[in-house]
């Protein structure tokens, strides 16, 4: 009875959704499907999607893993603080941050820095939204990772680059790469963060959602289907790739 | 690199600062800019106050279904597995790599009045779309699979020794949910329900398509803080997302406190 | 009250656990269930408390049969291995919490709790958390808060293997008075046969789901029916194609009767010494020695002695002794 309740619950919500996404991008044939998901402002939105999800995923793998390094490793008054606030992407709500990053990088900015209708503010946004992600992946993997390896490898005369490169760093890779592919994952289908900024000019500044979202406006919903499908089967590509890779160095690590 | 240097401190605490904390602090900045009088004015501007009715009521009713989703699941997941129960474990997780553009989009095309359910829905009277009930299940939609994604590393960690000595006590499973197993798993509930509070507050892309985004009548805050911006209302904007930044940090520091609990509780573990 | 085992068998998948198991606890008895890992003794004692359900078979607890029954019904005492204490409770709770199902008030709750603080010596660590005692506080806590209900019978899963030796030996014989005193129908499930010997009124060996020889331990280790079980309750060395066990040979000078060897090696363990002898065509027979008997003959590798049983060998296949207890 419970079990047939949460079943028809995930079916009503999720499964009969995807269905319907499903039969509307294909039901005029796969011709169809293919000019609407391949057409010029489609192929731009996904391009400058993907570029720039995949720009903010690698700049946040390397200053997250900085900042889990720092969070587990130093020491100093307001730590708790930095460790609290890495969290605030997952409790401010998008919108809140895509009207701020307007207002501060836009074109009444307080510094003068006008980032609006480029790949720029588009990257910054993304990275707002993602920090978390990597930080909160990597922190717990060094956390149970044991000092001794590391000063072992310096007693040989490694130094600490030679040693984060050849000890720490393949120890937290797994994390850190199922970490980038949630937060690629979640970039690509980013809107809240991203529309005030994006300013949204079509083949210049409009990510895939936005995109995706004026079909829906005007009413081509076979189209924006379409679109959709691709932008949710790039997403699944990118989450099952990354947990299938890093699950294979996890074990090549035993 | 036993100790990062000083160097690492300093561009880790610049790169957050200028990343997260400098528009949490440029919201406060905003909302207060010109005055109490036009802060206390804004407050009660009549559109934001739907509004805020309008997302209590999504949060009334979202967040206690899910919670109960996704205890419910957790539990299936971990202490009865079969075939059926992998296939609810993938699916839960399937929400996380949805835009929530897309998802406004397929809840649409299903249960919209030219959708799939929409003619079956309409003559029994129900409106879904552009309507209350739509937004409640877009909210439930985005936050689907955060409780579980909690509970149920901590189920399978704790294992059920504790659930089964309670059952050779004498204790009923209704009983054993609530004295024991709630009990364990009390602090990731607490993470996984305020994750959840926070993105059906928080929802923008899934709601904009479900709701209409008609003002007084299905906006939610953050689509009036939105609309407000886009009507170059930019100060009313920043009010209401004043409300929500205050109500961000409450559940920052929640979550602060549930995961400190969270690794205690691992820490004080023993083999 | 007595347990009986009617025909009990459990797979899991392709895997069978436990093959056709029929068996009597007598009232008052403390058994062990003893086997290599596998071998089916853990299931079987989550079977009793109805913990796992079985395939075929029926469990009878003093002729009722609570096969069907769930585990809340059974009134059966189980210990985990790792004592699953209530984590969120303290050790007063974790105690009182059966008698809390059972609806005791609470004055009278405080007063059996308080007593069974006592009869575990906790009473100094009531308020205490689960997390603040040792493995073997954490240990009789988790048997006072099974006693708690008074149970018919007590199932112990490898009761003393998360402990240190030293605690494990002090536990052991405090259990075993306890029960006596209690005079409570024990089950202990155990991998150590030293343990089982020390402190069980019976042996029951299991391997590969299937009872192997049941019985008093002296009498079983005696006179162990199958290879298994001689193997396993001690060591055995080989002489003229006979298994024995090594205090039961004995050396004597060159010269005497018995089969001619080297010593090939001597190995001091404390009280006892080990000797290996080798013979002409290099078969090895090992003898164990008290230090005395060590000191009078002083064996040195590359002496020759001679090796003999010192009593009558080991009885196999004994099929008197073999048999598990049938049901009346």
């Amino acid at each position: 009875m419970a079990k047939g309740v949460a079943l028809g619950y995930i079916s009503l919500l999720v499964l009969i959704p995807l269905a319907a996404l499903l039969t509307n991008a294909f039901n005029h044939g796969l011709g169809a499907f293919w000019s609407a998901a391949t057409g010029t402002e489609s192929l731009d939105a996904l391009r400058l999607t993907v570029t720039c999800s995949l720009l903010a995923a690698i700049f946040n793998a390397v200053a997250g893993t900085a900042t889990a390094f720092v969070l587990v490793r130093d020491n100093f008054w307001g730590k708790a603080m930095l460790n609290t606030i890495i969290d605030l992407p997952f409790a401010l709500p998008t919108v809140v941050a895509g009207v701020t990053f307007y207002t501060l990088y836009g074109p009444l900015s307080p510094f003068h820095v006008n980032i609006t209708g480029s790949w720029v503010g588009i990257t910054v946004a993304i990275m707002f939204v993602t920090l978390p992600f990597s930080v909160r992946s990597v922190q717990p993997v060094l956390e149970s990772l044991s000092l001794d390896a590391e000063a072992a490898a310096s007693t040989l005369g490694a130094s600490p680059f030679h040693v984060f490169r050849t000890i720490t760093l393949p120890a937290i890779l797994p994390a850190l790469l199922t970490g980038t592919g949630l937060a690629f994952a979640r970039a690509l289908g980013e809107y809240g963060s991203v529309v005030f900024i994006s300013n949204n000019l079509p083949y210049r500044s409009e990510v895939a959602s936005s995109y995706v979202y004026s079909l829906v406006s005007s009413g081509q919903v076979s189209s924006a289907a379409s679109v959709a499908f691709v932008l949710l089967s790039c997403a699944l590509v990118v989450l099952i790739a990354s947990n299938v890779i890093a699950r294979r160095l996890a074990r090549r690590r035993g | 690199m036993k100790r990062p240097s000083l160097a690492l401190r300093c561009l880790v605490l610049l790169y957050v600062a200028a990343l997260l904390g400098v528009p949490l602090v440029f919201v406060f900045q905003q909302a207060f800019s010109h005055g109490w009088a036009a802060l206390w004015a804004a407050l009660h501007d009549h559109a934001m106050d739907e509004a805020i009715l309008l997302t209590a009521k999504v949060v009334v009713l979202a967040v206690p279904l899910n919670v109960f989703f996704g205890i419910g699941a957790s539990l299936w997941i971990v202490r009865h597995p079969s075939r059926i129960s992998h296939v609810l474990d993938v699916l839960i997780d399937i929400p996380l790599a949805i835009s929530p553009i897309v998802v406004g989009l397929i809840l649409e095309l299903a249960y919209a009045q030219n959708g799939w359910f929409g003619s079956t829905f309409s003559k029994l009277g129900w409106k879904v779309m552009f309507s209350l009930p739509g937004i409640v299940v877009a909210s439930i939609f985005v936050s689907l699979p955060l409780v579980s994604r909690q509970v149920i590393p901590l189920l399978r960690e704790i294992g059920d020794h504790q659930e089964q000595t309670a059952a050779t006590l004498g204790a009923k499973p209704t009983r054993i949910f609530f004295t024991i197993t709630l009990r364990s798993i009390a602090w990731a509930c607490a993470y996984g329900v305020t994750l959840t509070l926070a993105r059906v507050i928080g929802e923008y892309g899934a709601v904009l398509i479900v709701s209409g985004n008609i003002a007084m009548l299905t906006q939610t805050l953050t689509l009036n803080i939105g609309a407000n911006f886009e009507n170059f209302n930019g100060y009313q904007g920043f009010v209401g997302a004043l409300l929500l930044a205050l109500v961000s940090v409450l559940v920052l520091v929640v979550i602060g406190v549930a995961r400190h609990r969270l690794e205690r509780k691992r820490h004080d573990s023993f083999a | 009250m007595t347990v009986s085992l009617d025909g009990v068998s459990k797979s899991f998948g392709h895997l069978l656990v436990l093959d056709d198991i029929t068996d009597v606890f007598a009232e008052g008895e403390m058994t062990a269930l003893l086997g290599p890992s596998g071998s089916g003794k853990s299931t079987l004692l989550r079977i009793i408390a109805g913990l796992t359900p079985l395939d075929s078979g029926r469990v009878l607890l003093s002729g009722r049969d609570v096969t069907k029954a769930p585990a809340r019904d059974r009134h059966i005492g189980f210990c985990f291995q790792d004592y699953a204490p209530f984590r969120h409770l303290s050790v007063f709770g974790n105690i009182a919490y059966g008698l809390k199902v059972q609806r005791i008030p609470r004055a009278q709750r405080k007063a059996q709790v308080d007593e069974l603080l006592g009869l575990v010596r906790l009473e100094e660590f009531a308020d205490r958390y689960p997390h603040q005692l040792s493995g073997g506080q954490r240990q009789r806590m988790a048997l006072a808060r099974a006693l708690a209900i008074k149970p018919d019978v007590l199932l112990l899963d490898e009761p003393f293997g998360a402990l240190d030796a030293q605690v494990r030996g002090e536990l052991r014989s405090w259990v075993r008075s306890l029960q006596r005193e209690l005079g409570i129908t024990t089950i202990l499930v155990t991998h150590d046969q030293s343990e089982a010997m020390e402190i069980a009124d019976r042996l029951v060996i299991l391997n590969d789901g299937k009872i192997e020889q049941a019985g008093k331990p002296s009498f079983v280790y005696d006179h162990p029916a199958t290879d298994f079980v001689a193997g396993f309750l001690g060591p055995i060395t080989t002489l003229w194609g006979i298994d024995y066990r090594p205090h039961e040979l004995e050396l004597a000078l060159d010269g005497d009767e018995g089969e001619k060897g080297t010593v090939t090696e001597v190995v001091r363990l404390g009280f006892e010494v080990r000797v290996v002898l080798t013979n002409q065509t290099s078969e090895s027979t090992w003898v164990q020695l008290t230090h005395d008997q060590a000191k009078a003959l002083n064996p040195v590798v590359g002496q020759k002695f001679v090796v003999r049983p010192r009593a009558q060998n080991l009885v196999h296949n004994d099929a008197t002794s073999r048999e598990a207890r049938p049901i009346d």
